[in-house]
């Protein structure tokens, strides 16, 4: 079943427009990368799925129902969770707490805050922290549980390994293989080509708000990719 | 033994000073705007309260708080939900303070046009003269209950605010009013139940200063000015800072009205100023 379906998607923050004609696909159980270098579009992508973007064109069905025109509150509800870029955790909140929020739109799963702190035990030990107190990954670990709390059909992660160690990323990463597991689809949003490709069914590639590339992720050759990244 | 008696009502009117401004340190924390008609709606709550009594005449005025609370409530989730929440998310923050200066100066005449520019009074008969031996102190069984009262709804709001879900929810919409869409939460409503709360303490608060002080539609102002003293004396963001620059200004007055009987309230509003220019951050910087 095609879970999510992405037609000839347009996006403009006022005048500017973003993307163009943008089309994805992505089928229940797969995990997708969307790859590009900063300014690409990737964010706006992602926040046009989840309603955060004001003028939008085109269609998105998302479980065969068209979410395109509808507002977040609503989207949110559907089972789409989006892990934002800089993590985005509500500082005012600790960290416990901010995985509560996450609670608020939940769909019957397997995802609680016992199987968030097994996915990830060291926020459990600071779950009456602030979540200024945690490192980047831990920060990290924080905003993809919170978005796990809803138990969503489809996790969007907007550049997970951003600011990370290699060994903490290798971390995030393989917690995606337990999400995977638990029946979620992802899409992985990442400047970090060889990791999201590595971890990734089929891979898009976008460039100044076009798609330049698309096919399965073992396919593609790095020179090919290149292309598409840069444009050159 | 006059001057520890002075103090102790100057604490306990203090209370009532906190009060005053922690409707307005609520909104400036949750979303960023300073309701300059805050005072106006104080006043507001004190006139509904004087026709209440006109309507039942029987009834005590500190027992009708509670309606008046009510309809407070219901006025700020209206004046939010039709007015403020329109201009709430520009980045400009001169829109809101416009918006609401407006707000004020409208109701400000059309107190004028309804009840007229006479000074009036909420009496609370006995209770306001009476006062209790405490120590071999007399304290005033009025301000003792209104300490009382200012520190049970402080309280209450602290906890509803870091205890329950829906404090959680208020949290968070202050912090990042776009993320919590994602979970399901419309800003626009948080905000329109926190404008409520706000003025339905302002009405607590205004209700029992009348019963103190007499008002008239032009008080609001010095309403105002109070409750902005109290927020920034305490430190913006801190709840139990307004309590505490609610007693110091309530302190202040009370004593310099003893040293100086024609002060008024000259000596709380020179404690500020010295308080803001060694201080500007609050006197009691706490990180909530």
């Amino acid at each position: 079943m095609t879970l999510l379906e992405v037609q000839a998607l347009d996006a403009f923050y006022g005048d500017f427009q973003a993307l163009f004609g943008v089309s994805v696909r992505v089928e229940a159980g797969e995990t997708v990368a969307l790859i590009g270098a900063n300014g690409a579009g990737k964010t706006t992508f992602l926040k046009s799925l989840v309603g955060l973007i004001d003028r939008r064109r085109g269609e998105i069905r998302f479980a065969g129902e068209p979410i395109a025109g509808e507002p977040a509150e609503r989207i949110s509800r559907l089972g789409l969770s989006l892990v934002p870029e800089g993590r985005l955790l509500f500082p005012s909140l600790n960290v416990e707490e901010n995985l509560l929020m996450g609670a608020l739109n939940r769909r019957p799963g397997t995802w609680n805050l016992a199987r968030v702190y097994e996915l990830f035990p060291v926020l459990r030990e600071r779950r009456r922290q602030s979540p200024n107190a945690l490192s980047g990954g831990q920060q990290h670990m924080v905003a993809i549980g919170r978005a796990l709390m809803s138990n969503p059909k489809l996790l969007l992660c907007d550049e997970i390994s951003l600011g990370l160690a290699p060994l903490v990323v290798d971390q995030i990463y393989a917690s995606l293989g337990r999400i995977r597991a638990e029946g979620a689809s992802i899409v992985l949003v990442e400047q970090d080509v060889k990791r999201a490709a590595g971890a990734a069914d089929r891979v898009y590639c976008l460039l100044k708000g076009r798609i330049t590339l698309h096919g399965q992720a073992r396919g593609i050759g790095l020179e090919q990719l290149s292309r598409a990244y840069f444009g050159t | 033994m006059i001057w520890v008696e002075t103090i102790i009502n100057g604490i306990l009117y203090g209370g009532l000073y906190g009060l005053l401004g922690v409707g307005l340190a609520l909104i400036v924390g949750v979303m960023r705007v300073v309701n300059l008609s805050h005072g106006e709606f104080i006043v507001l709550s004190a006139f509904i309260g004087v026709s209440l009594v006109g309507v039942f005449p029987g009834v005590h005025p500190l027992v009708l708080v509670l309606p008046v609370a009510v309809i407070a409530f219901g006025l700020g989730v209206a004046l939010q939900a039709v007015l403020i929440n329109r201009v709430v998310t520009r980045p400009d923050p001169f829109a809101a303070i416009l918006l609401t200066f407006g707000v004020a100066v409208v109701m400000r005449n059309l107190m004028v046009e309804i009840y007229g520019a006479d000074l009036r009074h909420l009496q609370a008969g006995q209770l306001a003269q009476a006062s209790t031996g405490i120590g071999g102190l007399h304290v005033g069984v009025l301000p003792l209950s209104i300490l009382a009262l200012s520190v049970i709804l402080f309280t209450g709001l602290q906890l509803l605010l870091t205890r329950t879900r829906f404090g959680r929810i208020v949290r968070a919409t202050a912090d990042h009013r776009d993320v919590v869409r994602l979970m399901g939460v419309n800003p626009g409503r948080v905000y329109n139940l926190a404008m409520g709360l706000s003025l339905a303490l302002a009405s607590v608060a205004g209700m029992l200063l009348a019963i103190r002080a007499s008002f008239s539609p032009y008080s609001g102002v010095e309403r105002l000015l109070v409750a902005f003293e109290v927020v920034v004396l305490g430190g913006l963001g801190t709840f139990w800072g307004a309590m505490l620059g609610g007693i110091t200004l309530g302190v202040a007055e009370l004593v310099g009205l003893r040293l100086d009987p024609n002060a008024g309230p000259l000596y709380a509003h020179l404690l500020f100023l010295v308080g803001v220019l060694l201080r500007p951050n609050g006197l009691f910087r706490v990180r909530t």
